[in-house]
């Protein structure tokens, strides 16, 4: 790999057949959006066979991590048949467990299982290009993507503004954390906060000193989210 | 694939193009189609597969007639099914259904938006119709 390599790879098998391949599709684009929009590129899997030059060596100018809905692995195994080894795969069975059961495959019929299930698989995909990205090259995902930079599938989600230390600081998809910890019947109080700051650092990177203000600073916007008022961008 | 398809089925195969909102179009078209529309003519089956070139699903699309749904001008469900030795019975384009709908807003490649469902539909609409042509003309079966 080259130094000048900055961005991860994902190649999701999105396997129309079973819930788990929309899920894998979904958790990609989840990463790609709101979790680490400017560490993450994409390439859809029927490329390798049907593209060109260019698109069959993604996997050797990217660190590439696929996703898998299911055991036969198709994503790893067209990537490393056609493009080159890949730095990491997962699979959603293996994530989810059961938790899979009663996930739908068409998104008209997206339910709260299907959403945690995405939110699930999106967490360990983040967090595989946290660990890839150490291993390849200097930097973290975390830091990489606070930054102001696009992917090359789509433009990262806004952010939501915190007061720390002074600055406003913008976090990547704030409402759409807040919406999942609501999700997640995390409360808007103080017994809370500590839960809270664990679900945002997963996207945002918040230094060991940091982060008392930072309890306040979120538990203080959760609050008004909670309350109707959207984080401000 | 979790199950063989029936045999006189018709294969509705999307690209599932990860990248645009086209993509998702021709995945949800597809769920319309074999959930909704045609459920009893019609059956699904994961392009990744057949990339794969897993037997099952090579033997699958060489025994049925295949309608392939893609988002993009790359074809990538059509040229996979091809390679792998299936008949492609109809190929069908998304950016085609946007002739008469100038200036709609679809979505993107996560979520779609009325837009998108109502010409998704129409485009599920139009396979469903084919794939009842073909069954009606006995060119499901090779």
């Amino acid at each position: 790999m080259s130094a000048e390599i900055t961005k991860v790879g994902i190649i999701s098998c999105s396997g129309e057949a079973i819930p788990e391949g929309t899920i894998s599709r979904l958790a990609t684009r989840r990463v790609l959006e709101l979790l680490r929009p400017n560490a993450t590129v994409t390439l859809c899997l029927p490329l390798f066979l049907s593209g060109n030059e260019a698109e069959r060596n993604f996997a050797k100018t990217h660190p590439t991590i696929t996703i898998d809905g299911c055991e036969k692995q198709c994503a790893k195994w067209g990537t490393e048949q056609h493009s080159g080894p890949v730095s990491s795969a997962l699979v959603v069975t293996d994530i989810l467990g059961t938790q899979a059961a009663g996930c739908h495959r068409s998104s008209r019929d997206a339910s709260q299982p299907d959403k945690q299930a995405v939110w699930a698989v999106a967490e360990r995909i983040a967090a595989e290009v946290d660990t890839v990205l150490v291993e390849t090259g200097p930097g973290d995902g975390a830091a990489v993507g606070t930054s102001g930079a696009q992917c090359l599938c789509s433009s990262p989600m806004p952010g939501g503004k915190v007061t720390i230390q002074g600055a406003a600081v913008s976090i990547p998809g704030l409402a759409l954390i807040f919406e999942q910890c609501a999700e997640r019947n995390i409360a808007a109080d103080t017994g809370s906060a500590a839960a809270l700051l664990e679900v945002v650092k997963i996207y945002h990177r918040i230094l060991p000193e940091e982060e008392t203000e930072y309890r306040s600073a979120l538990l203080a916007a959760y609050q008004e989210f909670r309350n109707g008022v959207t984080p401000t961008k | 694939m979790l199950t063989e398809p029936a045999k006189n089925s018709v294969l509705v195969i999307p690209c599932s193009g990860i990248g645009k909102v086209h993509g998702l179009m021709s995945r949800e078209a597809t769920y319309l189609v074999t959930d909704e529309l045609a459920p009893a003519q019609t059956d699904t089956l994961c392009l990744a597969l057949l990339v794969k070139g897993d037997s099952e699903a090579v033997a699958a699309v060489g025994s049925h007639a295949c309608i392939t749904i893609d988002g993009c001008a790359k074809a990538c469900a059509e040229k996979n099914v091809t390679l792998a030795g299936g008949r492609v019975a109809k190929a069908v384009q998304v950016a085609e259904a946007f002739k008469n709908h100038r200036g709609a807003k679809p979505g993107n490649a996560t979520a779609l938006t009325d837009d998108g469902w109502i010409i998704t539909r129409e485009i599920a609409e139009s396979v469903a119709c084919e794939a009842a042509r073909l069954q009606a003309c006995e060119e499901v079966i090779r």
